[in-house]
């Protein structure tokens, strides 16, 4: 006990400033949300922003899109990585080397890629010009819409270049502590290369699969960046209604903009419990098999 | 347990230091009572930080060469613009302001509008000080600067300049293009994927849809008056019926529509869309003569009605130099100053003096000033210039914007 005590007490440089920024931030929040410490007093009652919100229709379709694009750019960034990490490591060792090319966009802000995508896959962006000199288009507006065509692909398409290299830096560092000989083994017991695979060595990165699928859902489900380049109007981002709610309307909407805030918050946490709770089901169900 | 709970008692301990912080400056002047002469002794050789927004090259490098040297000249003045959106310096005074941070960064705001009436809600500014300008007293007319958006000024914003809404258009594109609402809503028919707006609550987008919703509903008298809740209900959904009959005609069939008049600059000058919009009457020849835009751009207003605006400067509550602040605001309303901002090779800003109060050399200087091609002459202009709404019928604009058209 004392021990632990000596540990916190020698972490408390570090610890106690994030407790205390984060704490009171996520604190401020919801007692704003309430309708307390506002720079002007709002009326409605203690839980008057959460029921407006709770009963407006834009908001589940909002939240319904947020999910949608954090699910999909975070499973095809977790599906790409993994892929793309197996496959450089089951290339000759020197050819390894060409992995370095999937680190670039690590570099990259959030916004950079944003902007890349923006200059590429626009209505009259390179591809669509590449397209109309090559006269396989017409003209710029027979591309199709890929931004802002209301389904967020640019969304997702920005987070999946963002966040492959991610997946391939952290699947490949477990890689490297797996057996090669397993392989071969599974090999000469006939498995075909996916039996390899998926009975194999998915089973020892479903680890970190997992942690990389959490840290990448939840990131896109709250981030504000990239959609604020790429998003759609309606439905929205919720990241970006609160932004409007906040910055760009009169101030009585500001409890508003804490309440989405706080159900956000509230959301990740109860997903982060019930994925741990399913992976770890799921892996003691794995290994019955 | 018992640490958790530790942990959250030491944490509410810490809040409250870092709230409790930050003490009151001590023994600082009572600027408001002051003569200018003793004021703009107290300002000579300071430092004066300018928050304004930064989103226009054009306004930034006239800042950054004319006022800095002017003033640098005449009152030995150290200038220093801080580019940041209007609504984000008001957030950062309210952050201020909660927290008990009597001494700011911040000396002097480019404001108006909402944020002018969410910060002077919140005591966010230092005043009223237009009484202690000789230039306000002297060259403007206080009738014309009594309201922003229809909220009260008070003596809490010094006039800055004067804006007006146009629309842009190639020429060389568009021969004969639609001068009132009614044509405009034809032409996006029959030309469809070739016009949208930027989505409320941007500034920009928000003042096209006040400007049709003036139009629509038979003129802006009605609601100068006062917020009528009943009036604005009734009224109201003409306006949301001609938005959702334009809807599946505009740009990416209405889907999206660009997030801010930057992304509407940008979809135009790709040729992506036939019309801009803005709320700045010289930003095409601007734009032409930085090479920007084609020299065939032309503005146009529409024949029912064309909102315009006065924008201002504000100190805040807590700015650290609040003598400095003053004169500079003083200075921004010289003839001087004024004639140069209205220049559009400098900016093309309209002037808020009342031009009777100016000697006969000065009012023909402002009578004579080229536009420019791109730029409507100031009189068709006035002619169809309509005020600005108040902020209870923009708040409910916007909000009912997103609920009758955007979800639709």
């Amino acid at each position: 006990m004392r021990d632990r005590a000596v540990v916190y007490l020698k972490l408390s440089p570090l610890l106690l400033p994030f407790a205390v920024i984060f704490s009171t931030g996520i604190f401020l929040a919801f007692l704003q949300s309430l309708g307390y410490f506002l720079p002007i007093p709002v009326q409605g009652g203690l839980f008057a922003a959460y029921r407006s919100l709770f009963r407006s229709l834009w908001f589940y379709q909002d939240f319904a899109f947020t999910l949608y694009c954090a699910f999909c750019s975070a499973l095809l960034s977790v599906s790409v990585g993994t892929a793309l990490a197996y496959g450089i490591w089951r290339l000759p060792i020197g050819l390894q080397k060409i992995g370095v090319l999937t680190k670039i966009p690590l570099i990259l802000p959030h916004i950079a890629v944003a902007f890349i995508v923006l200059m590429f896959f626009s209505k009259t962006g390179y591809i669509s010009s590449f397209l109309f000199q090559a006269g396989i288009i017409e003209s710029a507006e027979e591309f199709p819409p890929i931004l802002f065509g209301g389904r967020g692909w640019g969304i997702i398409l920005a987070y999946v270049y963002k966040e492959v290299p991610f997946v391939v830096l952290l699947v490949s560092s477990v890689l490297k502590k797996f057996e090669y000989a397993r392989i071969l083994t599974a090999q000469m017991l006939g498995a075909s290369r996916l039996t390899v695979f998926f009975r194999v060595v998915f089973p020892f990165l479903t680890p970190v699969v997992n942690t990389s699928f959490i840290i990448l859902f939840l990131y896109s489900f709250g981030a504000f960046d990239i959609p604020f380049l790429l998003g759609e109007s309606h439905p929205g981002m919720l990241s970006i209604q609160v932004y409007n709610l906040y910055f760009k309307r009169d101030l009585m909407n500001r409890p508003s903009a804490m309440a989405i805030l706080v159900v956000m918050f509230l959301f990740s946490l109860v997903f982060i419990y019930l994925y741990s709770r399913l992976a770890a089901r799921l892996e003691r169900e794995g290994r019955k098999l | 347990m018992k640490r958790f709970f530790l942990i959250i008692l030491f944490f509410f301990t810490a809040c409250g230091l870092v709230f409790g912080a930050g003490s009151p400056e001590q023994g600082e002047p009572d600027w408001l009572a002051m003569n200018f002469d003793q004021i703009e002794r107290a300002a000579r050789s300071t430092k004066v930080s300018f928050y304004m927004w930064g989103g226009s090259s054009i306004i930034n490098k006239w800042i950054d060469t004319y006022v800095t040297g002017e003033l640098k000249m005449r009152y030995e003045i150290e200038l220093e613009r801080v580019p940041m959106d209007a609504s984000v310096f008001v957030n950062k005074l309210l952050t201020e302001k909660q927290a008990g941070k009597e001494r700011g960064t911040i000396d002097l705001l480019w404001i108006n509008g909402e944020n002018y009436k969410n910060a002077y809600e919140a005591s966010l500014l230092f005043g009223p000080i237009t009484p202690l300008l000789p230039n306000y007293g002297k060259y403007v007319d206080e009738k014309t600067v009594e309201f922003d958006f229809g909220f009260p000024v008070n003596g809490y914003e010094v006039p800055y300049g004067r804006a007006q809404f146009v629309f842009e258009y190639d020429s060389a594109r568009i021969k004969d293009p639609p001068d009132t609402f009614e044509k405009l809503l034809l032409w996006v028919k029959q030309n469809p994927g070739r016009f949208t707006y930027p989505q409320p609550p941007d500034f920009t987008g928000s003042a096209f849809i006040r400007q049709v919703f003036y139009a629509l509903t038979g003129g802006h008298e009605q609601y100068l008056t006062g917020w009528d809740k009943e009036l604005f209900q009734r009224k109201s959904r003409l306006l949301w019926d001609y938005f959702n009959e334009m809807k599946p005609y505009l740009w990416q069939k209405g889907k999206t529509y660009p997030k801010d008049v930057a992304s509407l600059d940008t979809l135009f000058a790709r040729g992506e869309v036939d019309f801009n919009m803005t709320y700045h009457q010289a930003h095409a020849q601007n734009a032409i003569l930085t090479g920007q835009y084609k020299e065939s751009v032309r503005t146009i207003v529409m024949r029912d009605g064309s909102i315009y605006n006065t924008h201002f400067t504000a100190i805040p509550f807590n700015a650290p130099n609040k003598p400095g602040a003053l004169v500079t605001a003083n200075f921004l309303l010289s003839f001087e100053a004024q004639y140069s901002k209205n220049d559009p090779a400098n900016w093309g800003d309209f002037t808020v003096l009342d031009l009777n109060r100016l000697s006969r050399e000065e009012r023909e200087l402002f009578k004579t000033l080229d536009l420019g091609q791109a730029t409507l002459p100031v009189d068709v202009l006035a002619q169809h210039a309509v005020p600005e709404i108040r902020a209870e019928y923009l708040e409910a604009l916007e909000k009912g914007w997103e609920e009758h058209v955007l979800r639709q």
